[in-house]
């Protein structure tokens, strides 16, 4: 594995020597990675070979799932968030997730957002109201939704629900957000927004994106990470990666011989 | 080369025999004799109890007596039995199925929850006479000895509430039968609550999980909201059941005709009237008559119940 840290922004979330088994599948091995804190990240590679398996780590999802264990190190505001005693419901409220397709909750826009931040914090209605308002404001939602905040998030387009996640993840104020394909169900025009919305969001947000299209991981992370086989084969800043890779398989997979 | 009407590959004329004419009129009248048995069933409850009707008029639905003596009947005891043992048993067995329901599909690993959901639904099958004999000879002699003391005792002297506790400890009674039918309906209840909650998409609840919900949470907040419908359509399902159960009562519910708001006394369902007096009573007589037109009033409970879960279901499908 070749790791070349691009530049001294502190990691927000450090990696160390991770291991990951569904049951006795061996998913992630051996990995060894840093988030630098306010940059985008983003995961590439082929199917299955572990990008996905390692945001589910991170905010340790993977919990839900009894059989699917993780070893080694990761390490968060100083704790190893894979131990025994770390609080979950406190751990993804600070690392939050977006997953591929959009999941509204069955309620109204406006709960869907004002719903996540009544589990974390206690505002008034005021302050509530701001709150909602601020996050949609910065999803590029506010326009479209303000005069039906209390109609069901169901009836959006598809790209508007992803956008209202976006917005309803970072209502919680995480200091990490996990983006698992964001843009994979959505059109050309919203993945533009969303892109456009990432650059914003990594001034207050760490930002870890898996992505399968290269030109996204391309025009929108500061880092770049080429996974294989359940190894992170190079790390390394976008331009370096997808100019001058420095392994074969990277070279292989970028030009598009595999995958 | 120009095809004739008659050839195999004409486009027009008559299908290669009469197969699918008569496959049809076959599946059609299957369909037709499925109306024509609950039409004709309805019509002969309704014709066997116009003897009653005709004799106490509306006043049957509210009479209290049942006395063949003087020959005077009134449905108002089995009914208040009848609905009284079903609530009961869905307010037993509902908070059980969700329990069940939420622990199979949320926390057990996918190995005890396939266990665990093949006995809920061995129990399904477990005829309701077992019920009826395990509830006479175990049930009974455990509220009458345990139960009903200690209630009386305890929740017996707190006022307002306590007069569905006194009362003297037969161990039969309302109490005995709704726990009877709680215990078999709630397998069915289990059954529609886990199917509802495993459809609903895996990445919604992570979602949920992802803003740092706890457990509880999702299922408020997430879970049931979106198979509310659903879930209320499974309850009215196991509430029929309920309503129209036999045997098993029988056993239970002491079997007297009696109206009264304490739940260790005994009392008599429609289902369990009908089954220990109909043999007894001389076709055509003006009892055979009145157990007739009880029967017709199940019936109209019982149709009006599943009326009620498939409007909601229908709802819930027209919502989405």
């Amino acid at each position: 594995m070749t790791v070349a840290q691009n530049d001294a922004a502190p990691a927000a979330i450090s990696v160390r020597n991770l291991d990951f088994y569904y049951g006795a599948h061996h998913a992630l091995k051996n990995i060894s990675i840093d988030f630098p804190q306010g940059q985008v990240t983003g995961m590439i590679g082929p199917s299955g070979c572990g990008k996905s398996t390692l945001l589910r780590v991170l905010n340790r999802m993977y919990d839900l799932y009894p059989g699917q264990r993780a070893t080694g190190e990761v390490i968060f505001d100083g704790c190893n968030i894979i131990g025994p005693k770390v609080n979950l419901n406190v751990l993804r409220s600070r690392v939050g997730m977006v997953f591929q397709k959009p999941t509204p909750f069955p309620m109204s826009i406006y709960d869907n957002i004002a719903f996540g931040v009544r589990l974390h914090e206690r505002l008034d209605r005021a302050a509530m109201e701001a709150r909602v308002e601020d996050v949609l404001r910065r999803v590029a939602l506010w326009p479209e939704v303000r005069d039906r905040l209390r109609d069901s998030a169901a009836a959006l387009s598809g790209g508007q629900q992803q956008r209202l996640c976006i917005a309803r993840t970072i209502a919680t104020r995480p200091e990490v957000v996990l983006l698992d394909e964001p843009t994979s169900a959505l059109d050309p025009v919203s993945t533009a927004r969303i892109e456009e919305l990432l650059d914003e969001l990594k001034a207050d947000f760490t930002i870890a994106i898996v992505t399968h299209n290269l030109q996204q991981a391309a025009r929108c992370a500061d880092q770049v990470a080429f996974f294989y086989m359940g190894e992170v084969v190079e790390v390394d800043s976008a331009d370096r990666m997808f100019t001058t890779p420095r392994e074969k398989r990277t070279q292989d997979y970028i030009t598009g011989r595999f995958g | 080369m120009e095809r004739s009407a008659t050839s195999p590959s004409a486009l027009t004329g008559a299908a290669k025999g009469n197969g699918d004419a008569v496959f049809a009129a076959i599946v059609r009248c299957s369909a037709a004799l499925i109306l024509l048995g609950l039409g004709g069933m309805v019509a002969v409850m309704a014709w066997g109890a116009r003897g009653a009707f005709a004799r106490f008029g509306p006043g049957f639905v509210f009479d209290k007596a049942w006395n063949p003596v003087t020959q005077h009947f009134g449905a108002a005891a089995p009914m208040f039995g009848t609905v009284i043992t079903a609530l009961l048993a869905i307010l037993l067995a509902v908070p059980l199925a969700f329990g069940i329901a939420v622990w199979l599909t949320e926390i057990a690993s996918a190995r005890i929850a396939g266990v665990i959901g093949t006995l809920i639904q061995l129990l399904a099958a477990v005829p309701s006479i077992i019920f009826g004999m395990w509830g006479f000879a175990v049930l009974v002699p455990f509220m009458a000895h345990y139960v009903e003391p200690l209630a009386s005792h305890t929740l017996g002297r707190v006022p307002g509430i306590g007069t569905l506790f006194r009362g003297a400890p037969y161990g039969t009674g309302f109490l005995t039968g709704g726990m009877i039918l709680a215990v078999m309906i709630t397998p069915f209840i289990c059954a529609v609550m886990r199917d509802v909650f495993l459809s609903i998409p895996a990445v919604l609840k992570e979602s949920a999980y992802g803003l740092g919900m706890t457990r509880w949470e999702v299922v408020r907040r997430i879970i049931l909201p979106w198979s509310r419908s659903s879930v209320v359509g499974g309850v009215m399902l196991g509430l029929g059941r309920a309503l129209g159960e036999t045997m098993a009562i029988t056993f239970v519910i002491g079997n007297a005709n009696h109206i009264g708001w304490s739940l260790f006394s005994p009392g008599n369902t429609i289902a369990s009237l009908i089954a220990l007096e109909f043999p007894e009573s001389a076709v055509g007589s003006l009892k055979f008559s009145s157990l007739m037109a009880a029967g017709f009033l199940l019936m109209l409970i019982s149709l009006g119940t599943l009326v009620c879960s498939r409007l909601l279901l229908r709802t819930k499908a027209a919502g989405r």
